[in-house]
């Protein structure tokens, strides 16, 4: 028993393993390119319903097109489990090294040698965070707002108006088709939680955080200054995503991973070179 | 690395995710079971959706993206969604703005039954039932569909309003009105539109009447792709117009640019995708235009469309694309943006207009062919 478990700890870890995955997502990946082509549709539901009863929907009842996404899911599982094996094998080496060697210039030397492997580690918590994100968050779809008009945020006091919609249009003359089109579209919000009132700016690229909630903008009228008059509105997606802080998590301990190995890059093996 | 004793480990693993995904969708195959019925538990037709969780709860997505909870009239509120999120079935009273929508009514065979309010005038109607109902009083004029009068529409106490228009739902949510958004950011394809009546049977507990518009309309597919299959001549199709600013037309994921391409023939845009009735260049439609065979124009004869000559005269730009100077230009009759409850006539007939050699003796009953010319009044004797 023992040792099937270490022949799979080692398969798990193999590099072989990881040159095949990679190999087998890109092919995955080309595969989905051409899959997803005119068909977003079936993967939009995705971002509000969450990934079980998408799978059970749209997903299984679209395997031609949805194929990809599933093997997709596969992949990246075994590639998170080969990355954390492969990882934990060398880091568990690197601090039985550690042992042999005292002294402040030789546990920075250590620290840097783990660069790697805390880019490793903030990759299958940044993946975690994207899976927790698809299996847990609550996402309230379709919430429309007119000016003056507000919604009230569930299980909170907390209620959102939206005061006004300020887009900026083109006024250049390059792109003589994009004139007097909407290129950034911005809400502003009036954010009350019972006790206080802000104001709060969205757009397309900057949801709102609110009680627990973010606020992100869907879809927006009017488009354009020209062309067929329609009434203000903004749509919005409202979610509440545990996934955020765990992919947030990731991202900074990539990032701490990434700075060291930088660091020990111009430090050490510039010099030695030199 | 032993691989040999890799090699067995990672099928293995490779086997158990797999049938971890299969598993997944043996779930939804089960749900389907559940539903207690013949209907599929999930149904998707283009951006809609229905899912039959049980028989006293299913859920639709809408145009918009909404989940709406439909139950049976005589159930208790359900408590995990909001009320206007609730509609009670089969509906009894609804307003709709869009013509599809209240063609699709007609072909579940509940227009007369359920319809209190529209937004277009009487005067604009060529449906008998809606005619007569307007005449009747059952049936009101809401207003126009930018400026809709609440207060009538409260009058005419809708349990459901079918909308294109999202920004009147908060002002619908405070009259305690559910909604449903009927329209899509990207163009209904052929199938959506054709499957489309099955999204809104659920509402009217319909779906048998629904089952039998699809097959009908399925049966014309069929005959249409068995009359043209074989042809050799594959016409190039356009399909919009030129406006004072804008420029119109029917991308290529749109119903009519799927028919034309199902019907042995080329359509001009169809590496064109988005919502139907999209904007692209002057310089895109006319090279397109440069040798296209027949043109299909938004325009009616009440707009404008009555000649090839008036058409140019209306837009000087277009008066050189090849369908005006040596092919065919089409305009729809007023009756044809209403008559969906006919598709498979509609179809058939685009069928009929691009390949004339396989249906003859065909006469047109949803568009008009436009003469060179504009025609000479007739003298008074």
């Amino acid at each position: 028993m023992h040792r099937s478990l270490l022949v799979l700890w080692r398969s798990l870890g193999s590099i072989n393993l990881t040159v095949g995955l990679c190999l087998l997502l890109t092919a995955d990946l080309v595969w989905g390119y051409f899959s997803l082509d005119r068909r977003m549709p079936l993967f939009t539901p995705l971002n509000d319903m969450g990934l079980i009863p998408w799978m059970q929907t749209y997903g299984s009842h679209n395997l031609a097109a949805t194929g990809w996404f599933f093997l997709l899911l596969a992949l990246l599982t075994l590639l998170a489990v080969n990355t954390f094996v492969c990882t934990t094998n060398r880091v568990v080496q690197l601090l039985a090294a550690r042992s042999d060697g005292r002294g402040t210039g030789h546990r920075r030397r250590l620290a840097l040698k783990l660069a790697p492997h805390i880019m490793h580690y903030g990759l299958i918590v940044i993946l975690a965070g994207y899976l927790a994100s698809y299996l847990c968050t609550q996402v309230l779809t379709g919430r429309t707002l007119v000016p003056g008009s507000h919604l009230s945020l569930p299980g909170t006091s907390g209620q959102v108006t939206l005061l006004a919609f300020e887009p900026e249009h083109y006024r250049g003359t390059r792109l003589a088709f994009w004139r007097n089109e909407v290129i950034t579209a911005r809400a502003r919000l009036l954010l009350d939680d019972g006790t206080s009132k802000q104001e709060a700016m969205l757009s397309c690229t900057r949801p709102v955080r609110f009680q627990g909630y973010s606020l992100h903008l869907r879809d927006f009228a009017p488009k354009s200054l020209d062309g067929m008059k329609m009434k203000t509105r903004i749509d919005l997606y409202v979610r509440k995503d545990p996934g955020v802080a765990l992919y947030l998590a990731g991202i900074v301990l990539f990032t701490l991973g990434l700075a060291l190995y930088l660091y020990e890059w111009i430090m050490y093996r510039e010099a030695t070179t030199e | 690395m032993n691989r040999s004793t890799s090699h067995p480990v990672l099928g293995t693993l490779f086997l158990l995710l797999a049938l971890a995904v299969l598993a997944a969708c043996d779930r939804g195959d089960r749900a389907a079971g559940t539903a207690g019925d013949s209907e599929p538990a999930f149904l998707q037709v283009g951006e809609f959706a229905i899912n039959r969780i049980s028989p006293d709860r299913t859920e639709v997505r809408d145009g918009a993206g909404r989940t709406l909870v439909l139950i049976p009239r005589e159930a208790p509120m359900p408590a995990d969604c909001a009320p206007s999120q609730v509609i009670r079935v089969p509906v009894q009273r609804v307003a709709a703005y869009g013509y599809f929508d209240i063609a699709v009514l007609r072909a579940l065979g509940v227009l007369e039954q359920t319809l209190v309010g529209v937004t277009v005038p009487a005067k604009r109607w060529h449906i008998p039932e809606i005619k007569r109902g307007m005449e009747a009083g059952r049936i009101a004029f809401l207003g126009d569909a930018a400026s809709i009068d609440y207060e009538r529409l409260k009058q005419s106490e809708p349990e459901l309003v079918l909308t294109w228009d999202p920004s009147v739902i908060p002002l619908l949510d405070d009259l305690h009105i559910p909604a449903v958004v009927t329209t899509t950011p990207t163009a209904m394809c052929l199938n959506a539109r054709m499957r489309f009546v099955q999204f809104l049977a659920p509402f009217f507990q319909k779906e048998r009447e629904a089952d039998a518009y699809f097959a009908r309309i399925d049966a014309a597919l069929r005959d249409i792709r068995a009359r043209t299959a074989g042809l050799a001549h594959q016409p190039r199709v356009m399909w919009g117009d030129i406006y004072e600013k804008r420029v119109m037309v029917e991308p290529g994921n749109a119903w009519v640019g799927e028919l034309v391409g199902l019907a042995q023939s080329d359509y001009q845009f169809k590496d064109v995708f988005g919502t139907s009735c999209i904007e692209i260049t002057v310089e895109r439609f006319l090279y397109s235009g440069q040798d296209a065979d027949i043109f299909f124009t938004y325009r009616t004869r009440e707009m404008g469309a009555t000649s090839k000559e008036a058409l140019a005269k209306l837009n000087p730009l277009i008066k050189d694309i090849a369908p005006l100077k040596r092919g065919k230009v089409y305009a729809p009759l007023p009756h044809y943006t209403q008559g969906a409850d006919r598709l498979d006539e509609i179809l058939t007939e685009i069928s009929a207009i691009l390949h004339p050699e396989a249906y003859p003796d065909y006469q047109l009953h949803y568009f008009v062919e436009l003469p060179d010319t504009e025609p000479v009044p007739k003298e008074r004797s």
